[in-house]
């Protein structure tokens, strides 16, 4: 039956259901508008949430340092929403007259909903103006509250339009059950088909990733204007700015990878075919490049924190651990970015004594993978920790024992990663993937539980002496290129993966694609199609900090009296705790 | 600041150029879309052609089947009981090797190979029935003796109308329970009469643990509740019977199922 009724649907659709577009064709077009959009979309919305929170250490610090700095990442925000929009205006009208038919279909399902999105994005938008534009008339007082709140309202705004867009989404992905092509969209009911399976973890998904990627550009820019400075107090400030932007994106980035996890088991759930189509089908291969790319975030992410210790006095005694923390993270992409099965000709395949490598595919499993990547992020956390601290000396009286309840935890965490990592190897599939709740779980309490006693265990710490910001070597700011450029291909690559597993379906099971564009492309040329997002996306944003720094020109004044950074890591790492 | 911006494109265009350098050299798989067979003059070797081009590709079946472990291999010898055309006609007892590659494809939680867990979908949600009767052409031909005909695929396209008996395209029209449970596959997950899978809660008893509506809303909607136990195999049970039985056979499946006490 259901056969019969989709190819009644695809000879229905033959007619009319597609447009061509000169050169990349229909499905190019809208890859590049979608992922454009996509990237300024996480752009915006990432941002103003640590524009609100720096804001509130500034109001709440008394410190006009960090409320300066919170206007200067909202700065950056006003052209990007335009950009924003502009990219999403070019989405629609692409949907709309290359795939006329399935826009009909989601519109006639959402039209409420996308009503409420316009009405939403405007609404936001002006709050954005508000937000900005009054920052210097609501300075003080009640009145500094009352802008703050703005800001507050600017992310609830945000958040909303975004989670009304993953619905959309979503659903092509994972239509809710019962739903099939001869379903008419009454039937459905929208808030039905908003609240799909994968609907809540893919916005949870993107919520942090949004931080994440947020951090990486804002670090990037702050990046490029030291570079640019002429001044040590603005390389001081930027060089700050970018310790800030790239705590962001990596603190939040470290717990990614959790939310990962609920989004692949959500999909699993959902459909068994779906979840082994992304993980072991046509997709497989695209997480080892995925681990490619992340092993650059860990190496590039510690490797700043690691060069910019040489800025802080005191921060010379944990040189030492620096290169068996490189050991780590090393062994850990290998292992990560090892695959599971090899492709091989019958021979090499009759020699291997099957698609496992005889020693290599003990690494491509995922009880090993699982391990790698927990003692990665762990060691990650452990550089943050060192460089907070690196020029406080505690000075309550228990900070001996503080000090070694953190290492036992650091030491648990890492015995049960290591041990139910082992243990995976003798139990079955469906006992080995409950495994990876317990290693995840003790990577987070470790996590909560060390920077809990840090808190406290640096209250009133003595500082060995302040930190000597903008004295840091030129070289550590590529590092802050590196991982926005790297942050940005890797949502190419996941948007590529999260849509792709439909394969040749608009909705999954409920609309087929019948274009001569269905096929879903192989990795070669999706990275290629990833890349040109990335470009566009990367260039415009250059041009719109270049606009923004040209609108400054003319506040001379401004730039002149930059405020000096905090003289110690801990503070800021604090703020954010 | 003209050296800077140089250096910066340079490590961007590097970067890129890496990424894209990487993601050339691992295996380019491309996910095909299943094609329409033309049914004049099929052959069998045009089916088992077809089916070979479905099994690599549009139907993704490599992913289990092939290299991976998490399903029987179908290309070589397992267990010494010969390639998957050797071994489907000694899989089941009284069921020829089409028919139980057919129930394999169609309704795979029939019957589960012993060691192995039931995460095979309906495949006939994906792939035109032609499609389907390629797949089992191709896989007979590996050991076996390949007997689809173009009257099978004939046969199951909706203008034949032999396909689909049940009322509303279910396997079948009977209202007669335990004719139902054995015909939709029920009893390859259910245990009812102390027969039965043990991948989803047992018929028997479940009177006593669940009220009418809710079991009327577990055969519609599976994944609305799961029950306590089978987390881990939620998502397994099909949520198509709402579509394939009809309303007279989903009332007679639920009144028999809360009499079980």
């Amino acid at each position: 039956m259901t056969e019969f009724l989709a190819f009644v649907q695809a000879a229905a659709d033959t007619t009319g259901a597609y447009s061509r577009f000169p050169l990349i064709g229909g499905r190019g077009a809208v890859w590049i508008a979608a992922e454009v959009h996509l990237m300024f979309a996480a752009f915006v919305l990432g941002v103003p949430m640590f524009a609100v929170i720096t804001e509130a250490v500034g109001i709440f610090g008394k410190d006009e340092k960090y409320d300066r700095l919170s206007k200067e990442f909202t700065r950056l925000l006003l052209v990007a929403y335009s950009a924003t929009a502009i990219w999403g205006a070019v989405l629609t009208f692409f949907l709309t007259t290359l795939y006329p038919h399935f826009w009909t279909h989601m519109a006639s399902l959402f039209k409420v909903s996308m009503w409420i999105y316009v009405g939403l994005f405007f609404i936001e938008s002006f709050t954005l103006y508000l937000y900005y534009y009054g920052w210097d008339r609501w300075k003080t007082g009640r009145a500094k509250i009352g802008h703050w709140t703005l800001g507050i309202l600017l992310n609830v705004w945000g958040t909303c339009v975004m989670l009304i867009a993953n619905g959309w989404l979503t659903y092509m992905m994972s239509p809710p059950a019962g739903v099939t092509a001869e379903t008419l969209p009454e039937q459905v009911g929208l808030w039905n088909a908003i609240a799909n399976a994968t609907w809540m973890p893919i916005n949870i998904h993107r919520f942090i990733a949004n931080a994440v990627f947020g951090g990486s550009i804002v670090a990037a820019y702050a990046g490029y204007r030291f570079l640019a400075a002429t001044t040590p107090e603005e390389r001081a400030h930027y060089d700050w700015m970018g310790y800030v932007g790239n705590f962001i994106a990596i603190s939040t980035f470290i717990v990614l990878p959790f939310a990962g996890y609920w989004l692949g088991r959500e999909i699993y759930e959902f459909n068994q075919q779906l979840g082994i189509t992304m993980m072991g089908g046509f997709m497989s291969w695209l997480w080892i490049l995925q681990a490619f790319l992340i092993g650059i975030l860990f190496l590039a992410g510690n490797y700043y924190l690691w060069v910019g210790m040489g800025r802080i006095p005191g921060a010379e005694r944990y040189a030492p651990y620096t290169k068996w923390m490189l050991l780590v993270l090393v062994l850990g992409v290998i292992v990560w970015a090892t695959p599971h099965t090899m492709i091989g000709s019958r021979q090499e395949l009759a020699a291997m004594g099957g698609a496992h490598h005889p020693f290599l595919g003990v690494l491509g499993v995922m009880s090993a993978k699982n391990t790698a990547v927990n003692l990665m992020i762990l060691t990650t956390f452990l550089s943050f920790l060192l460089y907070r601290r690196a020029n406080a000396e505690p000075v309550v009286p228990w900070a001996g024992t503080g000090i070694a309840v953190q290492a036992v935890m650091f030491a648990l965490a890492a015995i049960v990663v290591v041990f139910f990592g082992v243990y995976g190897y003798f139990v079955s599939a469906i006992v080995r993937i409950g495994f990876s709740v317990y290693q995840v779980g003790a990577v987070l309490a470790t996590i909560v539980g060390v920077t809990a006693i840090d808190v406290f265990l640096l209250r009133g710490a003595r500082s060995r002496g302040e930190i000597r910001w903008g004295q840091m070597p030129e070289r550590s700011q590529y590092a802050l290129f590196a991982l926005a450029v790297t942050f940005t291909w890797l949502m190419g690559l996941m948007g590529f993966a999260r849509s792709g597993i439909r394969q040749h379906w608009h909705v999954f099971e409920v609309m087929r694609d019948t274009s001569d564009q269905a096929a879903t492309p192989a990795l070669g040329y999706a990275s290629i199609m990833i890349s040109v997002c990335v470009v566009v996306f990367l260039g415009l944003v250059a041009f719109i900090f270049w606009l923004s720094e040209l609108g400054q020109k003319g506040h001379a004044a401004e730039h002149a009296a930059l405020p000096p950074p905090p003289r110690s890591p801990a503070v800021i790492a604090a703020a954010a705790d | 600041m003209w050296r800077t911006n140089v250096k910066i494109l340079a490590l961007v265009v590097g970067m890129l150029g890496a990424f894209i350098l990487v993601a050339n050299s691992i295996p380019q798989i491309q996910s095909e879309v299943p094609e329409a067979l033309d049914l004049g003059d099929v052959t069998p070797e045009a089916l088992i052609a077809a089916g070979e081009r479905v099994f690599n590709g549009a139907g993704g079946c490599t992913a289990c089947h092939g290299l991976g472990v998490r399903a029987p291999n179908l290309l070589i010898d397992e267990r010494g009981t010969g390639t998957i055309g050797a071994r489907c006609g000694n899989r089941k007892p009284d069921t020829s090797c089409k028919d139980y590659l057919l129930e394999s494809l169609t309704n795979p939680g029939a019957f589960v190979v012993p060691g192995y867990q039931p995460i095979m979908q309906d495949m006939s949600r994906t792939l035109p029935m032609d499609q389907v009767w390629a797949v089992i052409a191709y896989l007979e031909s590996l050991g076996g003796t390949v007997d689809v005909t173009a009257d099978d695929v004939r046969a199951s396209q909706p203008s034949g109308g032999s396909g689909t008996p049940g009322g509303a395209g279910g396997p079948t029209a009977s209202t007669d329970p335990m004719e139902m449970i054995n015909a939709f596959g029920c009893i390859g997950c259910h245990v009812v009469g102390g027969s039965g899978g043990p991948v989803g809660p047992p018929f028997d008893g479940m009177g006593a643990r669940l009220t009418r509506d809710r079991i009327r809303e577990g055969v519609l909607n599976p994944a609305a509740t799961v029950a306590r136990g089978y987390e881990a195999m939620a998502g397994t049970m099909p949520p198509t019977f709402g579509q394939q039985m009809t309303a007279a056979q989903l009332e007679v499946l639920v009144n028999f199922l809360a009499a079980r006490r």
